[in-house]
């Protein structure tokens, strides 16, 4: 091409290049009215270019934005003060039929030369990415997070049952003895008062703790939505050991707990940081069972820098460097019957809390994890 | 000492269970029908305390930290203890109560338990073991009982209580496996015992007798 093209060539190159977009372009002028809708703004808002050409641009806003959006070029012009021009928000969007969607509205302002429109306008041009599918993917990632949460920690207590029913077993035994016994003794007449008041208190606490047992596992079955709230670790961490301590005890080992108090209130979800604790220990427990290097599983507490901080120390084998470089992958995997997926979850659970989750391998061997809490009031 | 003493004259039903509120409960039951009881809450404490001429029987918890109650059993076994053992399972220990029963146990009892059924069975065991102790004492009845034993049942008992396999003794007497299984059941069987513990002992009492 020889000549400069003249305004109707450009004209229609220009349209031809807003056409072709996927985004939807929308050109307006100094007062807010449309002068441009394209193609892809057309099937995003409904609307024909003829239908919208020339009315305010608020048109394709729902309120409050809709009579405030006037106001807010005013202050532009008058204080020259950017609130959104070259930075680009997520919004909201109304299409023809008032429907409403999220967009991503990114803003830039024009004034023409002449080369390409006519010279001496002055506006806006506004790209709109439709966010509805990617906000939907989002929420979708989300719920599959929190079922696979539910089904990860269904999984765990799966694979503890015979350990969970032991555990409620043995004070049902002594409950039935003791009772059997005053039974008898009552109706042989050979029971002394103090005798049986000291029985009915050792029945009454096999009771207790019988009970401890049930509601530690009705907490983790639940299936509930995740809520962030107060949590004191200290008791968390008291409640869910009841449930793995049989377990280690009968494959020789000891739990011990390394509390700090006063501990300050974390936040999150008391059920899921239970189960990452619960599935710490277990996999502390596989790996000593493998291999120990000592006898106890330590869960320790204590606050640090606007968290509270839970570690979980084993003395099993300590960490490979492709495990310390892979672990919290899903379906990565040490144990022969794993499926991998127990530390990727922990690993989610923990990010959802905006805490973190971290493997070292601990001074003197083992491995040791720490998990990361904001404290209450610590945002 | 006099406290071994009393413990020689009076059957005592000593209780293994690393839970103090299981061994503590069953112990209290016990005592509602005159036994004599101890607890103790591992095996090697008990181990450590028990004499071959303690009558009793052993009421031992099949699952325990440290040295499980299989792992005491064999230790018994190896000691020439003839004491009957209980065993007593928790839920889903049946794969250990077999293991247990094949190793020479004379009952499983699972938890929780029945109070007539465990005391009955307990009973059971004392009688058992004071059967055994009064076969001990008659001579003559284990030689009697020994004189029923075929040749080849003798040779085949001299060599079990030597300690040798099954498989050993089949290829040494050039006989099948199953076949030696057949005879050291026949020779339990008449000679009148559970378990190749009590053969040996029996045993051990021949070769101090006289007669042969």
């Amino acid at each position: 091409m020889t000549n400069a093209p003249t305004p109707t060539v450009a004209e229609s190159r220009f349209a031809a290049l807003l056409d072709a977009a996927v985004d939807a372009i929308i050109l307006i002028d100094s007062r807010g009215r449309i002068t441009r809708f394209n193609l892809a703004a057309e099937r995003m808002f409904g609307y024909q270019q003829a239908e919208v050409l020339g009315k305010n641009v608020s048109v394709l806003m729902p309120e409050p934005y809709r009579s405030q959006h006037d106001g807010y070029i005013g202050r532009y012009a008058s204080t020259g003060e950017r609130r959104i021009i070259g930075i680009g928000r997520e919004v909201v969007g109304q299409r023809k039929d008032g429907t409403t969607f999220p967009i991503d509205l990114s803003v830039g302002e024009f004034r023409t030369t002449g080369e390409l429109l006519p010279a001496g306008e002055h506006g806006f041009v506004g790209i709109i990415r439709d966010l509805t599918e990617r906000k939907a993917q989002t929420r979708e990632a989300e719920a599959l997070r929190q079922r696979l949460t539910h089904v990860g920690r269904i999984g765990t207590l799966g694979e503890m049952v015979s350990g969970i029913a032991h555990e409620v077993n043995q004070p049902l035994t002594a409950i039935s003895n003791y009772a059997n016994a005053c039974r008898r003794m009552v109706g042989a007449g050979t029971i002394t008062g103090p005798e049986l008041s000291q029985t009915l208190e050792k029945i009454s606490q096999q009771a207790e703790r019988a009970g401890q047992v049930i509601r530690g596992l009705r907490a983790l079955v639940r299936r509930r939505d995740e809520v962030r709230e107060p949590l004191d670790c200290n008791r968390l961490i008291r409640e869910v050991t009841t449930l793995v301590e049989f377990e280690l005890r009968q494959a020789g080992f000891r739990l011990v707990l390394e509390l700090a108090d006063p501990l300050p209130d974390a936040v999150g979800d008391a059920v899921q940081i239970q189960q990452v604790v619960l599935n710490l220990i277990r996999n502390g427990l596989d790996a000593m069972q493998e291999r120990a290097t000592g006898d106890s599983i330590e869960v320790a507490t204590a606050a640090a820098d606007g968290f509270v901080e839970i570690r979980v120390r084993d003395h099993g084998p300590g960490l490979s460097a492709e495990a310390s470089e892979r672990l919290f992958e899903p379906f990565f995997t040490t144990k022969a019957q794993g499926i991998g997926l127990g530390l990727s979850i922990c690993k989610s659970i923990m990010s959802a809390h905006r805490g973190q989750l971290t493997a070292e391998t601990a001074p003197g061997g083992g491995a040791q994890f720490r998990m990361r809490l904001p404290m209450l009031g610590n945002p | 000492m006099s406290v071994t003493a009393s413990n020689a004259i009076v059957p005592t039903v000593f209780v293994v269970d690393d839970e103090e509120p299981v061994g503590d409960s069953i112990a209290m039951l016990l005592r509602t029908v005159g036994l004599r009881t101890k607890v103790y809450q591992d095996a090697r404490a008990f181990l450590q305390e028990y004499q071959p001429e303690m009558p009793g029987c052993l009421l031992l918890d099949v699952r325990m930290p440290k040295m499980s109650g299989l792992e005491l059993q064999q230790e018994l076994i190896n000691r020439n203890v003839t004491l009957p053992v209980i065993f007593i399972t928790g839920h889903g220990d049946v794969p250990m109560a077999v293991e247990a029963m094949r190793a020479g146990a004379l009952d499983f009892i699972q938890k929780p338990f029945n109070d007539d059924e465990l005391i009955r069975r307990v009973q059971k065991a004392l009688e058992e073991d004071a059967r055994e102790r009064a076969l001990l004492q008659r001579t003559e009845e284990i030689e009697r009982r020994w004189a029923d034993l075929t040749p080849r049942e003798r040779e085949i008992a001299q060599r079990i209580a030597e300690g040798h396999a099954n498989k050993r003794i089949a290829a040494d007497l050039d006989i099948s496996a199953r076949t030696v299984e057949l005879h050291r059941a026949r020779i339990l069987q008449k000679m009148g015992v559970r378990a190749v513990a009590q053969l040996v002992r029996l045993m051990v009492v021949l070769k101090d007798s006289p007669v042969r």
